[in-house]
C-alpha cells in the first residue's frame, strides 16, 4: 500500500464531507406497559457543515448530546429526524461496507476500545481483512508501514493490548482507523483518558496525520483548551443544540454565547498569578427530561433576561458563524 | 492561591522518608519512593504528576488505606501530635473522618448507594461527636447549606443516585467538613466533573478553606488547577519529588527537566495565535519494579548525563524552600530556551 496521500478532488466540487441538517434524535425514557413515559431530546435541530480537510471540534458538557450526534455520524444510530450528508450522499443510503470505508471512529479509552485477546498485528489489519483487500502478506506490510505511521515501533506487531502503555495503545486505534484510508475520523475525547505528556504526543501526531492523509476531523471533547490547538472551526453544544459555532479563533478570543463565554473560562492554563475564574453560573442544573422554557441555559445564564425564559431563541447566522441567543437577535450587525 | 504562606506556624503534617512498597508478582514495586515534605494549617498543597508516579499511593498512605500486599515505611510520619506509623488501628479510625478527611475523585463510587445522603452525613457525626441523632441531622443541614445546596432538608432523604455528579461532589465535601478537619486530602476530586462545575467545585473548597481554615493536600495530574490552588506544590515522578516549592517558583522557574518538559505539553491560551505543535515528552514511565538506579526521569531527558544513570541523585535546595532533584546545577538548568526539545 502506498503512503502517498490521497489524491484530493478537484476543489470545484466543494461537496462539504459533512452535512448535518436539522438532525435530532430522541430517546423514550421510563416507558413501560402502562405509560409512555418521557421524551429525552439527545440532539435537537443541528445543523453543521464540515468541508474536506477541516477539523470540526464539538465542545460541550456531558449530556449535551456530543457523543448521540457522533454515534449517528458513525451510522450507528439512526437519526429521528433531519438528514446527515456524507460527501453529498444521504447516510442512510450508504451501505454499512461503504460507511466504514468512508468514517471511522477513535473512541476516548484505549482500555476497552482494543480486544485483549488479539495481538496489535490482528487488531489493526482486522478492517483489511473484513472488507477483503490484499494478501495476508500485503496486509501484514500494510499494517507494519502503518504502525511506523503513527510511531508504533513494528516490533509490537505481536504484543497484545495489555502489554501496551495508554498512549501506544491509542495509537494501535489510530492506526486501525486508518488502515482502509477513511476520509473522515470521528476522534471521541480521544486524548482525555491519557496522561498530559502522552496527550500532547497524540494530539501532535493527529495533526500530523491529518496533513499526510487529508484527512477530515470530528473532534469531540469537553476541553476549550486541545480545540484552539487542533480544530479550524468549533460547535459549542448545550442540551442537545447547537448554540454557537464559528472559527475556532472567534470562539476563543470572541465568545458570543454565554456559556461558550463559561466554557472559556474554565480553561485553567498554568499561571500561578492567576486565582480561579469567577464564570457567575447559577447552579441549577436543568433536567433534561423536564427542559427550562425558553432558552435551556437560561438557568445558569449570568446574562439571562425576561425574554429568555419565555422563548427560546432564533439562531442567528453572519459572517462570524452561528449563534443562538437573544443577546445576538436576528439582523443585528453584531 | 490561597492564604498566604504561613511560614511560621509548626507543620501540621511532617512526611520524613517515606516509602510505599508493594509486593507484585515480578518483586518489589517501590510506588513511592523516600518522599519528604511537611503542610502547614490552612495551606494548599498540591502533589502532581502522571499516572503512576505514586501520587494515589501517598494519599492513602496518610490515611493509612493502603491495600494489605503494600508496606509503607517512613523516618517520620506525624499528624497534629499523632505518630501516624505507630498509632493502632482503632485510633487511626477514629482520626479519619474527624481530624484527617479525604475527598475521592468519584463521589459516586465512595457515597453508599444504598444510604440516603442523610443516613451517611450523620453517621460521621454520631460517632466522632457521640451527639444525639437531632444534633447531626442540624449539622448536616447546616453543611450542606454550607456547600451551596439547595433545600439541604429535602436533599438528606435522598440517595446518592439521584443527585448529579457536581451535587454528589458538593455532598462529599459536606461529609468531609462534618467534623472540621484540620487536614483534608483531596485526591481528583475534580477530575469526573464537567469543565465549569469543576471550577466551581474549585471555588468552594477555596472558600471553605478560609472559612473553617483546613488544611488542604490536593492531588491532581491538572497542571492548571495545581497553578491556580497551591500556595506549594511537589511534582512526583516514578514515585519521588522531583521537584517542590511556592507555585509561584516552580510555574514561572522550573529547574527539573520533568517540570519544564510537563508544562511545554499544556496547550496554552495566550489570545493569540495557537501553538502549531505541543510539547511533549518522548517515551514512557520506567517499571518501578526492582532497584532503581539513578534518576528515573533519565532515559526520556533531552539532557541525560553520565551521572544520571549511577547512584542516588542529590536535593539540590533553592531559595525560599524549593528544591530540585537533578545532577544539573541551577544556572544551566535555567538557561533551557522554553521551546528547546520540541520535536
Amino acid at each position: 500500500m502506498n503512503m502517498q496521500p490521497k489524491t484530493q478532488q478537484s476543489p470545484a466540487t466543494q461537496t462539504p464531507a459533512v452535512e448535518i441538517a436539522n438532525l435530532s434524535r430522541s430517546f423514550q425514557v421510563g416507558a413501560s406497559l402502562m405509560s409512555k413515559g418521557k421524551t429525552l431530546r439527545a440532539v435537537e435541530d443541528v445543523n453543521l457543515s464540515v468541508k474536506r480537510g477541516e477539523v470540526l471540534g464539538i465542545v460541550g458538557e456531558s449530556g449535551s448530546g456530543k457523543t448521540t450526534l457522533s454515534r449517528m455520524m458513525l451510522g450507528l444510530m439512526k437519526p429521528s429526524g433531519g438528514s446527515i450528508r456524507i460527501d453529498g450522499q444521504n447516510i442512510t443510503t450508504i451501505g454499512r461496507s461503504e460507511l466504514s470505508r468512508k468514517v471511522q471512529p477513535v473512541f476516548q479509552d484505549p482500555y476497552s476500545s482494543l480486544n485483549p485477546r488479539k495481538t496489535i498485528g490482528q487488531i489493526i489489519s482486522l478492517p483489511l481483512e473484513t472488507h477483503g483487500s490484499g494478501s495476508r502478506e500485503e496486509r501484514t506490510k500494510a499494517v507494519e508501514e502503518m504502525m511506523l505511521q503513527v510511531g508504533l515501533a513494528p516490533r509490537l506487531i505481536h504484543s497484545y493490548p495489555s502489554q501496551l502503555s495508554g498512549g501506544q495503545r491509542q495509537r494501535v486505534a489510530i492506526a486501525r482507523a486508518l488502515m482502509i484510508r477513511p476520509e473522515i475520523l470521528i476522534c471521541d475525547e480521544p486524548t482525555s483518558a491519557l496522561d498530559v505528556s502522552v496527550q500532547a504526543q497524540i494530539l501532535n501526531l493527529l495533526k500530523d496525520l491529518r496533513e499526510k492523509f487529508n484527512l477530515t476531523y470530528i473532534f469531540i471533547t469537553h476541553d476549550l483548551g486541545i480545540l484552539e490547538f487542533i480544530a479550524d472551526r468549533v460547535a459549542v453544544m448545550y442540551m442537545g443544540r447547537v448554540v454557537e459555532s464559528a472559527t475556532a479563533w472567534n470562539v476563543m478570543n470572541a465568545p458570543r454565547h454565554p456559556y461558550a463565554e463559561a466554557l472559556l473560562g474554565s480553561v485553567l492554563t498554568p499561571d500561578p498569578k492567576l486565582g480561579l475564574p469567577d464564570l457567575h453560573l447559577g447552579r441549577g442544573f436543568p433536567d433534561p427530561l423536564n427542559p427550562p422554557t425558553g432558552c435551556s441555559f437560561h438557568p445558569r445564564c449570568p446574562k439571562a433576561m425576561p425574554q429568555c425564559s419565555a422563548n427560546a431563541p432564533r439562531t442567528t447566522r453572519d459572517e462570524h458563524g452561528l449563534v443562538e441567543c437573544h443577546l445576538y437577535p436576528e439582523g443585528a450587525s453584531k | 492561591m490561597a492564604a498566604p504562606d504561613n511560614i511560621d506556624a509548626p507543620p501540621i503534617l511532617t512526611v520524613e522518608g517515606m516509602s510505599v512498597d508493594l509486593k507484585v508478582p515480578s518483586g518489589m514495586l517501590h510506588a513511592v519512593n523516600k518522599i519528604d515534605f511537611s503542610v502547614r494549617p490552612g495551606q494548599t498543597f498540591c502533589i502532581v504528576g502522571e499516572s503512576g508516579c505514586g501520587k494515589t499511593m501517598t494519599s492513602l498512605a496518610l490515611m493509612r488505606l493502603l491495600p494489605r500486599s503494600a508496606k509503607l515505611s517512613a523516618t517520620r510520619l506525624n499528624f497534629d501530635g499523632h505518630d501516624l506509623l505507630s498509632l493502632s488501628d482503632h485510633a487511626m479510625a477514629e482520626l479519619r473522618g474527624d481530624r484527617l478527611g479525604m475527598i475521592f475523585q468519584d463521589p459516586m463510587t465512595s457515597l453508599n448507594p444504598v444510604y440516603t445522603i442523610g443516613n451517611q452525613m450523620e453517621e460521621v457525626y454520631l460517632r466522632h461527636r457521640k451527639s444525639g441523632r437531632r444534633e447531626a441531622r442540624e449539622r448536616a443541614e447546616f453543611m450542606l447549606q454550607r456547600v451551596g445546596i439547595m433545600s439541604p432538608a429535602l436533599r438528606l432523604k435522598q440517595f446518592p443516585h439521584q443527585l448529579s455528579g457536581g451535587l454528589r461532589q458538593r455532598v462529599m465535601i459536606a461529609m468531609t467538613l462534618m467534623c472540621e478537619p484540620r487536614l483534608v486530602i483531596a485526591d481528583e476530586p475534580t477530575t469526573a466533573l464537567d469543565v465549569t462545575v469543576q471550577v466551581q467545585i474549585l471555588q468552594l473548597l477555596t472558600k471553605l478553606q478560609e472559612e473553617f481554615g483546613m488544611a488542604i493536600i490536593l492531588i491532581t495530574h491538572n497542571l492548571g488547577i495545581v497553578a491556580r490552588m497551591a500556595d506549594r506544590l511537589a511534582v512526583m515522578y516514578a514515585g519521588k519529588i522531583v521537584e517542590t516549592g511556592s507555585a509561584l517558583d516552580v510555574f514561572t522557574q522550573p529547574h527539573h527537566p520533568y517540570t519544564q518538559g510537563l508544562l511545554r505539553c499544556m496547550p496554552t491560551h495566550d489570545h493569540g495565535a495557537p501553538a502549531t505543535r505541543l510539547g511533549s515528552i518522548p517515551g514512557i514511565v520506567p517499571s518501578l519494579v526492582g532497584d532503581i538506579r539513578g534518576c528515573g526521569f533519565a532515559n526520556r531527558c533531552d539532557y541525560v548525563r553520565d551521572a544520571c544513570r549511577t547512584g542516588d541523585i542529590a536535593l539540590r535546595e533553592l531559595p525560599d524552600g524549593a528544591a530540585y532533584r537533578c545532577v544539573i546545577p541551577p544556572d544551566e538548568a535555567l538557561a533551557r530556551p522554553a521551546e528547546l526539545a520540541t520535536p
